[in-house]
């Protein structure tokens, strides 16, 4: 542990007034370093720049919406976003940058671009493969390669840096707060006493989070266990899902909408079991961690990032993705095991405390003392260095 | 008498289904043709936006946008090039305003090309869905769809970028 405070730069790439994992991740991280004892200043690209309440925040402008890689990420690019990143690294005058995503077109591969000194870059999305890579391959490798540390906080986000970047990163997990997952514990015994009660959490208008196939699954669960109700909690349009069930299988399904944080804790906490019925496109899951560290057993499809994730100490159960009769048999066979389900909450917490911040900062802050050595504070380059320097035009 | 009365209004009938066919097939000619000078338009596009990219001293980040979308715009078939359309739309609105407030310097001849291919494109778009719409509208009336009209043609789509507006 370096006993100086340091002074940190986080750059997040996504618009900060859309909450999704990487702003939820940087915001939690910068937190977790501040209440250490260390300055964090957090860039971003902000919409609504009056609600901006935290001290620590700043915005990079106005994030312009662009499809990416299958779906629209808010994202912002262009010579004044540029120059208020240049602005915000030499005002900081910090001993390190932390920038998110660097190998998206958005304000971190800015900072990439305009920063001399020890950087750190974190990689949160796998994408088995970018289209047209071979296009922008000279832009972004070099600056990937600015960078002195290179994170993923998942094997399948690593797979990914190989693959298009052809580098290394080390894999640390994304991060959770266990205790207030922890706190509202509710004892298993007492979660029976009010029947029996199966959740789901995300947009679950996106075909690939996979509510389409457990609403496909229920009626084989109803059969078999005619009490189970199954709650729904995330943002979307709710009839339109109901107005494709029969009534009696619609009664048994419950939608909450948006939860917030707390609220999230409380549902995961009044579940008999947690269901990640996801097709692909997840690099972490950081869900399965909250129900975990919840003390809620979690049966998740068989898709790399989840079986990756429940890996450790049997803390969870996996069904054949994308198969709703066996995602249907293996939640009877669950729900009609007590003993079971009890255990898979036992280990599930004992596994969650490997994602508490406590653990995910240490390393990250490891990371941090590699890339600082033999770095001084962090310059922004000469002002007109273009990153077509060098090359033919 | 009466049989003639009634082998005239098939015949008319028939004479009827026939020019409706005709109209239909007129439609949809002029939904490829409108199409092929759109995506003309739109190769034009994404080859300005590489020389942009080449000739202009931009932050990586833009042109990062600018180099990938214009690669899948001309590599890609246009099932897979919405988004990427979409982007150099985004993109390139982005930086005319940029060049129109001073903040960003483009040569003055790839600007004045730049503002005369979108607004071609606006044009082109327009009519192409004016076209599609026709066609959508006359395919959907009772008689072409009983009568399969249409033959194997198929319904002309939209694609999203096509909605964005341009200027």
């Amino acid at each position: 542990m370096i006993e100086r405070e340091l002074r940190i730069g986080m750059v997040c790439p996504y618009g900060w007034d859309i909450p999704g994992g990487v702003q939820i991740h940087v915001r939690e991280l910068a937190e977790h370093f501040i209440a250490q004892g260390h300055h964090v200043s957090v860039i971003a690209p902000v919409s609504d720049e009056d609600s901006i309440t935290d001290p620590w925040l700043i915005s990079a402008g106005r994030p312009v919406p662009i499809p990416f890689n299958g779906s629209v990420a808010r994202v912002l690019f262009g010579p004044i976003a540029a120059s208020r990143v240049r602005q915000w690294i030499v005002q900081g005058d910090f001993d390190l940058l932390h920038m998110h995503e660097p190998g998206i077109p958005s304000i971190s591969l800015l900072a990439c671009w305009a920063a001399e000194g020890a950087m750190v870059g974190t990689f949160h999305a796998s994408t088995p493969k970018m289209r047209a890579i071979a296009s922008v391959g000279p832009l972004i490798e070099p600056m990937i390669e600015k960078l002195s540390a290179r994170i993923a906080v998942s094997e399948m986000a690593q797979a990914t840096v190989s693959n298009l970047y052809g580098t290394e990163a080390v894999v640390i997990p994304n991060g959770i707060d266990t205790t207030r997952f922890r706190q509202s514990h509710v004892e298993s015994s007492l979660r029976w006493q009010s029947g029996l009660r199966i959740g789901f959490l995300g947009r679950f208008e996106e075909a690939r989070k996979g509510l389409p196939l457990l609403l496909e699954a229920l009626p084989k669960i109803l059969k078999s266990l005619p009490g189970v109700e199954l709650i729904v909690a995330g943002p979307g349009d709710p009839s339109k899902v109901l107005a494709k069930m029969e009534p009696s299988i619609a009664r048994q399904v419950k939608f909450l909408g948006r939860l917030s944080e707390e609220e999230k804790v409380q549902f995961l906490s009044s579940l008999n079991l947690y269901i990640a019925p996801n097709t692909g496109g997840e690099s972490f899951g950081i869900i399965l961690a909250e129900a975990m560290a919840s003390g809620t057993p979690v049966l998740a499809s068989d898709i790399p990032a989840f079986v990756d994730l429940l890996s450790v100490g049997d803390s969870g159960v996996s069904f054949a993705s994308e198969d709703s009769g066996d995602l249907a048999r293996k939640v009877v066979a669950l729900l009609r095991d007590r003993p079971r389900l009890q255990q898979l909450a036992e280990n599930g917490s004992k596994a969650a405390i490997r994602f508490d911040w406590g653990s995910v900062a240490t390393q990250i802050m490891s990371v941090y003392e590699v890339a600082m050595t033999g770095h001084g504070r962090v310059a922004v380059g000469s002002e007109n260095a273009s990153w077509k320097k060098g090359r033919e035009r | 008498m009466r049989f003639i009365a009634g082998a005239l209004v098939l015949l008319l009938f028939i004479w009827y289904l026939s020019f409706s066919a005709a109209r239909l097939d007129r439609l949809h000619h002029r939904v490829e043709t409108s199409w092929e000078h759109l995506d003309a338009l739109l190769q034009r596009r994404a080859a300005l936006a590489l020389d942009i990219s080449h000739q202009t001293d931009l932050d990586p980040a833009t042109d990062f946008i600018l180099l990938q979308s214009a690669y899948v715009s001309r590599e890609e078939a246009i099932i897979d090039r919405n988004d990427a359309e979409r982007s150099l739309s985004e993109s390139l609105k982005f930086l005319r305003e940029s060049a129109r407030s001073g903040e960003v310097s483009i040569s003055v001849r790839l600007l004045e090309e730049l503002t005369a291919l979108t607004e071609k494109i606006t044009l082109a778009i327009a009519i192409h869905l004016e076209a599609v719409n026709s066609v959508a509208k006359l395919r959907s009336k009772p008689l072409y769809r009983l009568f399969h009209l249409a033959g194997k043609a198929k319904l002309p789509r939209i694609y999203s970028f096509e909605e964005d507006s341009l200027l």
